[in-house]
């Protein structure tokens, strides 16, 4: 035998369940029939079908006068695939990692758009992984990369991803089929024609274009760092102090205090954000020999998060905001004019309740039997934000934030900012390190009630913990301790 | 109404003598069962064969017209039992289910089945569930043969000689008496292609033409026939099959010019060793082999004429057999050491002990047995195209530090419940009455609800079988701190938790908690039909139409759980969190003895969508009011801390960057694939969660009430709104 002999192109797809992936396999056997080629395809269906990540594979070859019929293999082989074509870049990294993408041989279609994993999801910060980091090992091992949004194209066409691979697959010219019997293949199905045939369209021109403009790299997870920013020159009257007071912080800084300046204001008043840059300032002291600035920097993100906490007005305040129906009819893609309701599902606890009411007032109830009536007023509330009469409520509720200093809640959120800038304040000097790993723990503030107490109470088991023996590595691994599960009670030694 | 209709493929059934029909491996089985003049079908779902089952349901009509009686039967110990039929008459018939599982549940009937013998040809299509898309423990299906003397077809994965050895192996089974394993792989079942058909043909004996009852007691399994029965398997059935198969060639011989070595294959890796070759340059891709190959379409028994024929002038033969043990290899020793030949015999020692013959291992076992062959001149001139080692690089192209970082980026993507899917909320609810009264060793079963064994649930400790979790319970339950929990699914429920479960718990006092998980179809093998159904009248609950009566032969989970004496019963909608939470509690606290039953129910959504998507749009586009429902998260409320997604997995509540640049962490937010369930809100209210959820009802078509209503709250709520606050900077 020699190898002059005629040899099947093999194919692997990989999907996720539900992606249509078997709809794509269906098309290319349609294709190659049309071509007079022979075309056989197996798949897993099996449990891989319910979200989980799943492949096929097909191999094709030219139909000859041949008595014999092509004998052809069920299953990918490392070192024996044509071209790898996925419906999302973590599952190209997956197929080069399972060895399907070799150098000399092995052409890569991809899109670059993500869906999540649940080990990204469900992380109680960022699990998500890294997608250019998929995309420079695929240029590095494959024959030949080509990648771009093709969920974009397909939302942009009203059309399904498979009709984008489709496309992609034509454009890559890693088949020997005119375009023609393409198009054709999704005119005979006679479903969802025209729209198929755009996204089929859009798509094919893109990887003509071998994916330019559509593959940018883009900027780290961080996206505040991406960008440069620039101070304005001028503010109003009221608003120049403050600018004033955030250009004497370290540039690096400039972006996140003022983004937490303005949160601040819109929050409570100007008096509140001085409140944020003097806090600032005093850190910045503090933040000497590193000139990163980490330390100003993540005070000025964690702080203007945490003193803008989530109380009952500012929840009230954000479900009545002007521009809140049009993000929601955008994001629902409801039909231009057409009535929609928005029920809110609430369920404010009887320490909320108390922390918006005045200070004396709302511990004395938290502390005397009265609560045990109150309690039962609690619990799910499921409110239309559309009707009058919860719209004026949530007015009202939201307007409370003007008497929110005397309150409750604001005492005891306060009181605990307090502990950590003075945790803060105090390591600064002695070990950088520590402080700045200090001010990291302020991404741990979040969530609502159970969420909330339980990291609430993380961050000041670290903070008492900290003593002049702590490193920053310690405060780190306790960090990360507390982030990875919320089930277990942290411990901290 | 099965996740996949095959109402279009079925018609392909029908064609005649010299058409070519085109389609999976499992459209080419069925067309060949009723080309053989079968009389009877049945079996049960499971991957790779579920579609089996799914072609024959579609195929009704088709059946019907031939005279073909077809069960969906309750277990496989039910559609093995149906091969009885075959015992006194000469009749065909055929069975269908997932193996090794379903071979289990099968095996009593089976081995009295094979004690008998048949008269007429009787098959059992066994779906070969090993290897990658399995969803089960790996063993194979050859034990059984062996042990009950039953043969075991594999034939080569093609149309032709998958619908060929379903003809030839009922003539096998009517030639020797003896009942047939036909094994399907999974890539098999699901292969496309095409093969030339032959008209159906009419069962010779059915509902059109009766038999005339026919008593032979010495096929009865009762002694002293059963010491007779043995005799007559390895005297005159095994004789009869190895002289079949030798003189119909069932196995198949591929010559080649280097005749020092031979190849020795099952049928269903064939294709998978030409394309080994192929690429070491020994072959063409129309199977053309410069190496002899043997092919084993009958797996068991084995033919001791051919393996001495083939292996007469050979120094050295290799054996590709697929796992653990190799029953194959040590059959073909015997058989060799028998007739005092010198040939050496390689499997095993070259080829892994465990797991799938893949393209890969397949070149690579080959590769070093011919290297091994060529380093001992049996192969003069011979070159090979790729080393083994350069075989062994190709399994891992990347660097070291290009694979940490490939590990560390490519998340896993375990299996999970649908968008939507009713046990979502069940397991809410358990893993948030755990950290109350937990934590919990679960026993689980088989089914959907398996998955809550992974992220985010975590539920669950043992997995013991099908309908199995409440007597995998009963050890371990006087030793637990808690009341025993089981969850079993409503298919495993009809499938053998009835009674290995339920009467047996009864029976015994059991005390602890069973929660019957009631979606109304079989929902993991496909959404097949089962004999209970969810209760209608309920909104999200039920699987039937509004205004459709409810289906006259409804059997009910309640009533049988009663029938087998179950005193404390409850049955709830599981997207009820609150109260599944309270009924979860009170089962687990109780003081009243005896097996608490919670049926939990909740329509599988896939099929549910299935049947009111239609329903819907017909309603929108014909201008009746409508109303669709979704979910929304606010990100702006939002602050990333994902304890919606840890309480819930459900597909379309995911997460994207977060909108605001002081934040890092992404918001959770859900996608347009969201089929407002509900669970979302009803999580958070009973877990406490962020006020960030909100569920929009988009509608259509309004009346005119509807226009005047929304106009006018719009106009006050206008009025009301605050002003926006002006930045001073």
């Amino acid at each position: 035998m020699t190898n002059s002999n005629p040899h099947t192109l093999n194919i692997v797809a990989a999907a996720l369940g539900g992606e249509g992936g078997g709809v794509f396999t269906n098309w290319i056997i349609d294709v190659a029939a049309l071509n007079n080629w022979v075309c056989q395809t197996t798949s897993l269906a099996g449990v891989a079908q319910r979200t989980g990540a799943t492949i096929y594979y097909i191999e094709l070859i030219q139909n000859t006068a041949a008595k014999s019929k092509p004998v052809m293999s069920l299953f990918p082989a490392q070192g024996d695939i044509d071209v790898v074509i996925t419906t999302e870049i973590a599952e190209a990294g997956r197929m080069i990692q399972r060895g399907f993408v070799s150098k000399d041989r092995t052409s890569v279609i991809t899109s670059t758009h993500r869906v999540y994993g649940i080990t990204e999801k469900m992380d109680l910060t960022d699990g998500t992984i890294d997608s250019q980091a998929i995309l420079q090992i695929a240029q590095k091992y494959a024959k030949s990369l080509l990648s771009y949004d093709m969920a974009n194209i397909a939302s942009e066409h009203n059309s399904v991803i498979s009709a984008v691979l489709f496309g992609a697959l034509a454009g890559s010219d890693t088949l020997p089929f005119s375009k023609a019997s393409y198009t054709q293949v999704i005119e005979q199905t006679g479903k969802s024609v025209s729209t198929n045939l755009a996204a089929f369209e859009a798509s094919y021109q893109t990887a003509k274009s071998k994916g330019v403009g559509h593959y940018s790299p883009t900027t780290s997870k961080d996206n505040c760092a991406a960008v440069k920013f620039q101070l304005p020159e001028t503010a109003t009257q009221r608003g120049q102090p403050l600018l004033e007071q955030i250009r004497r912080l370290p540039e690096p800084a400039h972006h996140l205090a003022y983004l937490g300046t303005q949160r601040l204001i819109e929050y409570q008043d100007i008096r509140y954000a001085t409140q944020y840059l003097n806090h600032l300032s005093e850190i910045t002291q503090l933040d000497v020999g590193d000139d990163t600035f980490d330390l100003t920097t993540n005070v000025a993100r964690y702080l203007a998060l945490w003193m803008s906490f989530e109380d009952i007005p500012r929840v009230a305040q954000q479900k009545i905001r002007a521009h809140r129906e049009n993000s929601i009819r955008e994001e629902v893609q409801a039909e231009s004019g057409q009535i929609i309701t928005v029920s809110e599902y609430f369920s404010p606890q009887l320490e909320e309740v108390c922390g918006m009411l005045p200070r004396g007032l709302g511990a004395w109830i938290l502390s005397s039997p009265i609560n045990k009536v109150m309690a039962f007023f609690m619990g799910g509330r499921k409110l239309k934000t559309n009707t009058v009469a919860i719209y004026a409520a949530l007015r009202i509720l939201a307007s409370l934030r003007h008497i929110r200093r005397g309150s409750l809640g604001y005492h005891l959120e306060h009181k605990q900012i307090d502990k950590w800038l003075a945790a803060i304040i105090e390591y600064a000097p002695r070990n950088l390190d520590v402080a700045q790993e200090l001010a990291k723990c302020g991404r741990m503030i979040k969530g609502y009630s159970h969420t909330r107490r339980r990291t609430t109470t993380q961050l000041a088991s670290i903070i008492s913990a900290t003593d002049e023996k702590t490193s920053a590595h310690e405060i780190f691994e306790w960090r990360s301790a507390a982030l990875a599960n919320d089930e277990e009670a942290l411990t901290v030694h | 109404m099965a996740e996949r209709s095959f109402a279009k493929e079925v018609l392909k059934l029908e064609a005649g003598d010299g058409e070519t029909v085109k389609g999976e491996g499992i459209l080419a089985i069925t067309k060949a069962l009723l080309q053989s003049g079968v009389s009877y079908v049945g079996g049960y779902q499971g991957s790779p064969i579920s579609h089996l089952m799914d072609v024959l349901n579609d195929a009704q009509d088709v059946l019907s017209e031939l005279g073909v009686h077809f069960e969906a039967t309750g277990s496989e110990a039910t559609a093995a039992a149906m091969l009885s039929a075959s015992i006194n008459y000469p009749i065909r018939g055929a069975v269908t289910w997932k193996s090794t599982v379903g071979t289990n549940v099968a095996s009593d009937a089976l081995s009295n089945l094979a004690s008998s013998g048949v008269v007429g040809g009787a098959m059992v299509i066994v779906g070969e569930d090993y290897g990658e898309g399995s969803s089960i423990m790996q063993e194979r299906s050859y034990a059984f043969a062996m042990k009950a003397q039953m043969w075991l077809l594999d034939p080569r994965p093609n149309l032709t000689s998958i619908v060929g050895m379903v003809e030839k192996g009922f003539e096998l089974s009517e030639a020797s008496n003896t009942p047939i394993f036909y094994m399907m792989r999974i890539r098999g079942c699901h292969v496309t292609g095409e093969f030339t058909a032959k008209t159906n043909r009419a069962p010779k004996f059915g509902k059109h033409n009766k038999v005339v009852p026919n008593r032979e007691p010495e096929k009865i399994i009762l002694p002293p026939n059963v010491y007779e029965h043995e005799r007559i398997k390895i005297q005159d059935r095994w004789p009869a099959a190895v002289s079949f198969i030798h003189e119909h060639k069932l196995n198949e011989v591929f010559l080649g010019k280097h005749k020092q070595v031979g190849l020795i294959t099952c049928g269903g890796s064939y294709n998978t060793l030409i394309r080994a070759l192929e690429r070491q340059g020994l072959a063409d891709c129309y199977g053309n082999s410069d190496l002899p190959i043997y092919v084993l379409n009958v797996a068991y028994p084995l033919v001791p004429q051919e393996v001495a024929e083939f292996c007469r002038d050979k120094d050295q033969v290799l054996l590709f057999e697929e796992g653990q043990p190799e029953y194959i290899e040590q059959g073909l020793t015997t058989l060799l050491r028998r007739q005092d030949s010198t040939t050496r015999l390689f499997g095993k020692e070259i080829l892994p002990r465990s797991g799938e013959l893949t393209g890969q291992v397949t070149l690579l076992g080959l590769t070093r047995f011919l290297e091994e062959a060529i380093t001992q001149g049996l192969l003069p001139n011979l070159e090979l195209l790729l080393s083994s080692t350069q075989i062994e690089a190709n399994a891992n192209p990347l660097d070291p530090e290009d694979y940490d970082v490939l590990s560390l980026n490519v998340p896993p993507r375990p299996s999970g419940l649908c968008t939507g899917c009713p046990e979502r909320p069940l397991f809410s609810a358990i893993k948030q009455v755990q950290q109350q009264l937990g934590p919990f060793h679960i026993s689980s079963d088989i089914g959907c609800h398996s998955f809550a064994t992974l992220e985010p649930f975590n539920l669950g400790n043992t997995i013991m079988g099908y309908g199995l979790s409440l007597a995998s319970s009963s050890g371990i339950r006087e030793a637990l701190p808690h009341k025993a929990i089981s969850i079993m699914g409503d298919g495993g429920f009809w499938h053998n938790g009835l009674t290995s479960g339920v009467s047996s718990a009864v029976f015994n006092n059991h005390d602890g908690l069973l929660i019957v998980v009631n979606n109304g179809y079989s929902a993991a093998t496909g959404g097949q039909v089962i004999p209970s159904l969810v209760k209608s009248g309920r909104l999200i609950a039920s699987t039937i139409d509004s205004g459709q009566p409810s289906r006259f032969d409804h059997q009910s989970i309640e009533q049988a759980c009663r029938g087998a004496g179950v005193k404390w019963i409850r049955t709830i909608s599981t997207y009820d969190i609150d109260k599944m939470k309270v009924t979860l509690t009170d089962a687990l606290t109780t003081d009243q003895p005896g097996l608490k039953v919670i049926v939990a129910e909740g329509e599988c959504m896939l099929n549910r969508q299935r049947r009111i998507k239609p329903i819907m749009n017909k309603a929108i586009n014909t201008g009746k009011r409508t109303v669709r429902s979704r979910f929304y998260i606010d990100s702006e409320t939002c602050t990333g801390d994902h304890a919606c997604i840890r309480l819930s997995g459900c597909p379309s509540l995911t997460i994207k960057e977060n909108p605001d640049p002081l934040c890092i962490d992404p918001v959770s937010y859900v996608d347009n694939t969201c089929v407002g369930c509900g669970v979302c809100g009803e999580n958070v209210h009973s877990a406490v969660l962020c006020p960030s959820f909100s569920k929009i009802d988009l509608l259509y078509n309004p009346h005119g009430w509807d226009r005047f209503i929304a106009t006018a709250r719009a106009k006050v709520i206008n009025m009301m709104s605050p002003a926006k606050v002006e930045l001073p900077l």
